[in-house]
């Protein structure tokens, strides 16, 4: 998305934590590159918040400037009812709007499923027509996200019909309550929530990280496993954890990083304190909830 | 819902007796040679006791002030004073809770000194319906203090109101008070065996839940939510709620892993509602009468769910009928 070919795409997250996931991508990438960011909400922007959080991306100053700019879900939606020239107007004006404040260019994003209610998304595959028409030739930059979760099969497969480009982020595993990413050779992110149900596929994977470790000249002593999107861990996942770390070889160690309070917890409950071999370090944010939510 | 609990086989440290008395002031008499004898070693003295026998104990052992309820430890020095264990709360009466909470109290008193006296009397008020309260108490207790070095004295009347009062007492104690020694009871069975005739006594109904749902191992996420809602609205703060979710996540765990199938969670919730309030049931047996009482050991894979729930609700109560297993919990913010 970030080649300066690609200005307009579509991708399509199977479960939440990718959305969140891919969706802070998009913005990150734009608050790095200095352009603004416009972000639709509706009902989703804490989560996209928290995720930046986790993904240690400063929102605070930001979103006090404007760079990060969240439409209320109540704008969202009427923007997503208004006739489709007047969409092309309202972006056309934002680009206008971002350049007179001095950035480089805008991105635009957001959860547009309120678009639905009208004629099954046909009138959301118009508003595609209408954003290659108002971005052309400009510095603006649309990822349209269409989640499994909020959209039917056979809209998502019409609205993908609209798009050159789609967007795909792959994981290690995803079902929808778990989500786990290879973000470094060997370093694994855990998105979401463990327990009865996915217990099992956690310990399967740090078990097949220490083996890779293990068969890897280049391998580092220390697999690092990043908790910060982490929301829940149930007792027996934590004891699995520990007790994992605690059968690894002499020579090799497991660390935790970005853990949230409340996995820290049932971690210590389970005796990570006394695992020689575990290594836990909190979350810096400490999540006391969304971190701007007097911000907007 | 069979759960899994510790099977790991310690030394047992708990010295637990029982004695019968003829009248309040007996028990006064019987129990203030104990704590004397307790004082004159140092060791630290625990009283669960009417107000009354507390009054009359602090006027025989010349104690200038009224005994307080047991300050929060961990204390680095053996308190000098009695002090006064929890009293049963909120309107459910498990003896299975009162037992892990006084596990909890005793254990923080013995980590200043080598062991701890103390003195438990009967009080009719608990007796809920048959008196059944104090079998499951003192069932509990030689579960959940097994590795606690405490000596433990029950004071019963001779004849109580309940039969099952006395009958429970002379199958639950390992020990007998007799002429104020502690000797051998024949008749003492272990908690399993004792309550294998009659088991943890169902608590009070509550009336229908204001929210019901069934859930297998992949709505577990569904039970959390919901449980985070219910705790929110009797006021949780983030912490909070984070460990009743966790709490209630377990048990509902232990009633998919080991249940029928059948599994369903209730929730009283309401604009009064000041604690949250729910049950998890199954139609699964109870392998162990009272399980998560006993700390498991940490190289033990299982076992820990419904010990860590104990640790963080005010009140669990585990039963089992015909219809199945039932966990009743309640958690104030």
């Amino acid at each position: 998305m970030d080649q300066r070919s690609v200005a307009h795409a579509c991708a399509i997250p199977g479960s939440d934590e990718q959305l969140w996931e891919m969706t802070a991508a998009f913005v990150t990438a734009g608050l790095s590159a200095g352009e603004q960011v416009v972000y639709f909400d509706d009902g989703t922007v804490d989560a996209v918040l928290e995720r930046l959080v986790d993904d240690r991306v400063p929102v605070r100053r930001p979103l006090a400037d404007g760079q990060l700019t969240v439409v209320e879900a109540a704008e969202t939606r009427r923007a997503l009812r208004a006739p489709v020239r007047d969409a092309a107007t309202g972006l056309a004006g934002l680009i206008d709007g971002a350049i007179d404040a001095g950035y480089p260019g805008l991105r635009w994003t957001g959860q547009l499923s309120s678009g639905l209610d009208r004629t099954r998304g046909v009138w959301l595959g118009d508003h595609d027509a209408a954003i290659d028409t108002a971005i052309a030739g400009r510095p603006a930059r649309v990822l349209c996200f269409y989640d499994r979760h909020r959209f039917p099969d056979d809209v998502i497969e019409l609205l993908r019909a609209r798009h050159r480009i789609e967007l795909d982020a792959p994981a290690l595993y995803d079902d929808n309550l778990l989500r786990i990413t290879r973000t470094a050779p060997f370093r694994i992110r855990f998105a979401g929530e463990v327990d009865h149900s996915n217990r099992p596929v956690v310990l399967r994977m740090v078990a097949a990280a220490l083996d890779e470790a293990l068969r890897s000249h280049s391998a580092p002593a220390t697999l690092e496993f990043d908790l910060s999107s982490l929301r829940f861990l149930d007792g027996a996942g934590a004891v699995g954890l520990v007790h994992a770390a605690e059968g690894f070889p002499e020579s090799h160690r497991l660390a935790l990083h970005g853990v949230r309070p409340g996995v820290q917890r049932i971690l210590d409950r389970c005796g990570a304190p006394f695992a020689a071999q575990l290594d836990v370090t909190p979350h810096p944010a400490g999540h006391d909830g969304p971190p701007v939510a007097g911000a907007r | 819902m069979r759960v899994e609990t510790t099977r790991s086989a310690g030394v047992v440290r708990l010295r637990h007796g029982a004695g019968f008395t003829s009248s309040p002031d007996d028990v006064v008499a019987q129990a203030a040679p104990i704590v004397a004898a307790a004082r004159v070693r140092g060791e630290p003295v625990a009283l669960a006791v009417r107000p009354a026998t507390a009054a009359a104990l602090t006027a025989v052992l010349e104690e200038t002030e009224p005994l307080t309820a047991h300050p929060s430890g961990p204390f680095t020095a053996a308190p000098a004073r009695p002090v006064l264990l929890l009293r049963p709360e909120g309107p459910d009466h498990s003896g299975q809770t009162l037992a892990g909470r006084w596990a909890r109290e005793l254990r923080t008193l013995t980590r200043s000194r080598g062991g701890v006296t103390v003195i438990v009397e009967h009080d009719g008020d608990l007796d809920g319906i048959d008196g059944a309260f104090w079998t499951e108490l003192d069932a509990a207790l030689n579960v959940a203090l097994t590795e606690v070095a405490a000596t433990v004295v029950c004071l019963y009347p001779q004849l109580p109101l309940h039969l099952e009062v006395a009958e429970g007492a002379r199958r639950n104690h390992p020990l007998l008070l007799v002429d104020g020694a502690l000797r051998h009871n024949p008749a003492h069975r272990e908690p399993r065996d004792v309550l294998a005739a009659r088991g943890a006594p169902a608590p009070a109904l509550l009336g229908p839940p204001d929210r019901r749902m069934g859930f297998d191992t992949w709505q577990l996420a569904a039970v959390r939510e919901r449980v985070a809602e219910a705790a929110r609205a009797a006021g949780c703060d983030r912490d909070r709620v984070d460990d009743l979710v966790l709490a209630v996540n377990e048990v509902a765990t232990n009633a998919v892993e080991h249940g029928s199938g059948d599994a369903h969670l209730d929730v009283w919730t309401g604009p009064a509602a000041r604690e949250l309030v729910c049950e998890v049931h199954d139609a699964g047996t109870l392998d162990d009468p009272l399980p998560g009482l006993r700390a498991p050991h940490p190289s033990d894979p299982r076992g820990r769910g419904l010990w860590i729930a104990r640790q963080l609700c005010d009140l669990l109560h585990v039963w089992s009928d015909a219809a199945g297993t039932h966990v009743r919990i309640r958690a104030l913010p």
